[in-house]
């Protein structure tokens, strides 16, 4: 085993996030600004005692660490920026764990911010699907030529590999995003609030076929951030520790798509029968599923929390679709999942806005919408990182 | 030739034999001289047993729908007018797969595993496509 034993050894200090909303027409960095201020505030922490700070996604569409810390006025030891993908979040949090157990930084902000207001539709693919264009093709599948464009597009693929191979349907699906917006009405930060029907997630516009526009995420304007810092130095801190007891860094290679598990068979993937057995952030925080209170995932598309069901073993390949029905996942089910609302609901805040969540809830801090007791919460993502916290 | 509105392929010093193949009505992906593999896309080595020795190799065309999806919100000028239009993965019986449309069948008559078979698709003087169509035989 590592002889650089990470668990409870760092924690969340401060969370905080700026307004979200489809038209703030407030810039990145001023979302930004507003988040880290808040974050800080939460933690007791003055900027002076920020000294490092890991982005994901950046500019074009977001704020870079390099414009942000200058423009703030900040003096950081150590900074740090992953590519405009939203999968980066969990990196950025167990990056900055390494860094202030090595005594690189004390506090490090890990923050994603973005502003779409002023993006026509459609606003990822299409003639500025840079993305598609790259050397070997898009992240998400994307190959311009073929008219395949769209980090959506590749979520419906995965989707109709899925219903094919376990004889799933759109129908079923439609649990995940009326589960969300549940949780979405009892959060006064989400964007969207009225409730739906599987009815209407069914009457919804299909986008990429088998994928409705109920199945997508929305895009908005927003930032949202944590503090990590060493649990020691959390402790004397203002608010309780949110300790990081698990982590689970992102595969890669050959058998890997964004959205898929190894073993769908999608992209160059082979095909079999994939077995989550216990996956490593569970060994690493010593806990099973049984003490996981509430799972939290990137549901950037609504198949991608079946995805991720599977693939950390909650249950075994092509039975997501039965798992998520009769309010399992929603609030005072067996595993809540996304109580603020996630992607789907609250905002698509890069996946940022569900750590903050996940931190209020292991602080009994969410009101209506807390789960009584949480003690054991995981953020769990279809590409196969996590991360395990606890209170 | 109507002028082609359509985006155009990323060509590269390490895909270009493959656009040039289908230039000549061939399907040419690169299998490795050591182990046998042939992949997709293009790589500068063979992503199994890292050899470079590799040739490219004339394939049958053949193969099996292992995914699709059905685009019915425009993103594309030049797909505008086809829209609802279908993107397809094709699993090559040679192990690779490639991303494609399917020709020649309604999007409602799109099954996975169905047989399909590469239609060489010359969509300007410099350019073609492999796009599949069920298969006949
Ligand atoms: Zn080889």
């Amino acid at each position: 085993m590592a002889s650089f034993d990470l668990k409870d050894k760092t924690a969340i200090a401060g969370a905080g996030s700026s307004p979200f909303g489809r038209k703030l027409h407030r810039s990145p960095i001023d979302l930004a600004a507003e988040a880290i201020a808040n974050a800080l505030d939460d933690a007791g922490l003055g900027r002076d005692q920020l000294d490092g700070m890991i982005v994901s996604f950046g500019s074009p569409l977001g704020a870079d660490v390099d414009t942000i810390a200058p423009l703030l006025g900040l003096k950081l030891r150590a900074y740090s920026q992953t590519w405009a993908h939203g999968r980066f979040t969990a990196s950025c949090i167990q990056w900055a764990s390494m860094m202030v157990c090595a005594g690189l930084a004390n506090a490090v902000a890990c923050l994603g911010s973005w502003s779409l207001s002023h993006i026509r539709r459609p606003k990822f693919g299409g003639a500025g699907d840079r993305e598609g264009a790259r050397e070997a093709g898009g992240g998400h599948g994307e190959d311009p030529v073929f008219g395949m464009t769209s980090p959506g597009a590749g979520a419906a693929l995965v989707a109709r590999r899925y219903f094919e191979r376990y004889g799933a349907n759109s129908r079923q699906l439609a649990s995940v995003p009326v589960a969300f917006r549940k949780h979405a009405a009892l959060n006064p930060n989400a964007i969207m609030r009225a409730p739906i029907t599987v009815d209407d997630h069914q009457a919804s516009r299909l986008v990429c076929e088998p994928l409705r526009l109920l199945d997508y995420c929305l895009v908005n304007d927003g930032a949202a951030c944590v503090i990590v810092t060493t649990a020691e130095r959390a402790r004397d801190l203002r608010k309780p520790p949110v300790y990081i007891s698990g982590m689970q860094p992102l595969p890669g290679g050959a058998e890997e798509f964004i959205w898929s598990y190894p073993g769908l068979g999608v992209a160059q993937q082979s095909v079999f029968d994939y077995d989550a057995g216990v996956q490593p952030v569970y060994r690493m925080a010593g806990v099973t599923h049984k003490d996981i209170d509430a799972l939290f995932t990137y549901d950037a598309f609504s198949i991608l929390a079946w995805i991720a069901l599977e693939r950390f073993g909650f249950c075994k390949p092509g039975e997501a679709a039965a798992f998520t029905q009769d309010g399992r996942i929603e609030l005072g089910g067996e595993l809540p999942m996304n109580t603020n609302g996630g992607l789907l609901s609250e905002g698509h805040i890069l996946g940022w806005a569900h750590q903050v969540e996940i931190v209020r809830q292991l602080r009994g801090e969410c009101g209506p919408r807390q789960i009584r007791g949480a003690e054991v919460i995981q953020w769990a993502n279809c590409y196969g990182d996590s991360m395990i916290y606890r209170n | 030739m109507a002028q082609y509105l359509k985006p155009l392929p990323t060509i590269t010093p390490l895909n270009q034999p493959y656009w040039d193949s289908l230039r000549r009505h061939e399907l040419r992906m690169q299998r490795c001289d050591k182990c046998a593999r042939v992949w997709y896309p293009p790589s500068p080595l063979c992503p199994r047993c890292w050899s470079r020795q590799f040739s490219w190799t004339p394939l049958s065309g053949r193969g099996r729908v292992s995914s699709w999806v059905v685009f019915h919100q425009p993103y594309f000028k030049g797909f505008e007018s086809e829209i609802p239009y279908n993107v397809a993965e094709v699993e090559l019986d040679e192990g690779p797969r490639l991303m494609t449309n399917l020709v020649g069948i309604a999007n409602h008559d799109i099954r996975a595993g169905m047989r399909v078979e590469v239609v060489y698709d010359d969509v300007t003087a410099d350019l073609t496509l492999a796009r599949f169509k069920p298969s006949t035989s």
